[in-house]
């Protein structure tokens, strides 16, 4: 039941966009190097994440990238589904092509598993995340 | 975040041992053409699940299997752990291993709260539940 690496590296990098001040744009080696993502990766994974609308590209030399919309605006859920594709824990639920379906009996398991899940990462925001980022500063330095 | 092949046809397995319950034991053969699964790949799926003593296996030409426990005593999230390893949606941090705070802050906001919620959903169905031979509302506050 794994996150590939390509969903974890993508909320890492889309949390350390949204913690840039309003407008501000990173360069993926500013990124790569305040995550530890190499820029190659990070690349490859704006590639989905920038058709998604999820960041948006700034081109030329001084460019970058910058969250796509509010990071309230966006899903933990919505940049899973961009990066892994489907988060279906069995492939069967959407496609509707398995001749034995109707008489399935675990498929309705895998159903509630798959609504658990989509309902979990649908419910958090991107900006959600970078709150408790902001407790999670205050209570290390209250230690 | 899929669950694997190894998982699925587990689960398969037992169900199908589960509704021909009235025989003795049943061959994995019969079992891999019901199920339209491999007979080799059910048989090292077999192997893991009588370890685990959810069936056991009978010897000899007209040998087979037999689930080991009754179904409404076997929970799926169990039997899936054994089968997958875990169900965590990452690995768990290594003793010594570091993170940084943006993973920090994703664990325990993204990771930690999947992985409740899976568990949630997979410890409350049982073989029985599944087999609708049992209301999982039914069983659920049996096991409590």
């Amino acid at each position: 039941m794994r996150i590939s690496t390509r969903g974890r590296y993508s909320l890492e990098a889309l949390v350390y966009l949204a913690l840039l001040p309003e407008g501000a744009f990173a360069s993926t080696r500013a990124i790569s190097e305040n995550t530890g993502i190499s820029d190659g990766y990070l690349e490859q994974l704006f590639i989905p994440l920038r058709k998604a609308g999820i960041v948006r590209g700034i081109r030329g030399a001084q460019g970058g990238y910058l969250p796509g919309r509010e990071a309230k605006a966006i899903t933990v859920g919505d940049v899973l589904r961009a990066v892994e594709g489907s988060l279906e824990p069995v492939a069967c639920l959407s496609s509707n092509t398995c001749p034995a379906e109707a008489k399935c009996i675990t498929r309705h398991t895998w159903d509630q598993l798959y609504h658990e899940i989509t309902d979990c990462v649908d419910s958090i925001a991107i900006a959600d995340l970078v709150e408790a980022y902001g407790k999670l500063d205050e209570e290390s330095y209250s230690i | 975040m899929k669950i694997s092949t190894r998982g699925r046809y587990g689960i398969r397995l037992m169900i199908d041992l589960a509704e021909h319950s009235s025989e003795p034991h049943v061959a994995l053969a019969n079992i891999a053409e019901r199920q339209n699964i491999s007979a080799r790949y059910l048989e090292q799926v077999a192997v893991i699940l009588r370890r685990a003593g959810y069936i056991r296996s009978v010897k000899g030409a007209s040998g087979g299997y037999s689930l080991s426990r009754e179904p409404r005593e076997i929970v799926i999230g169990d039997a899936l752990r054994v089968l997958e390893g875990d169900l965590l949606v990452v690995d768990e941090l290594r003793p010594g291993e570091t993170e940084n705070r943006i993973q920090r802050c994703i664990r325990q906001m993204v990771y930690n709260r999947l992985n409740k919620r899976i568990a949630a959903v997979v410890d409350r169905i049982t073989l029985a539940s599944m087999l609708g031979t049992v209301d999982s509302d039914e069983s659920y506050i049996y096991f409590i």
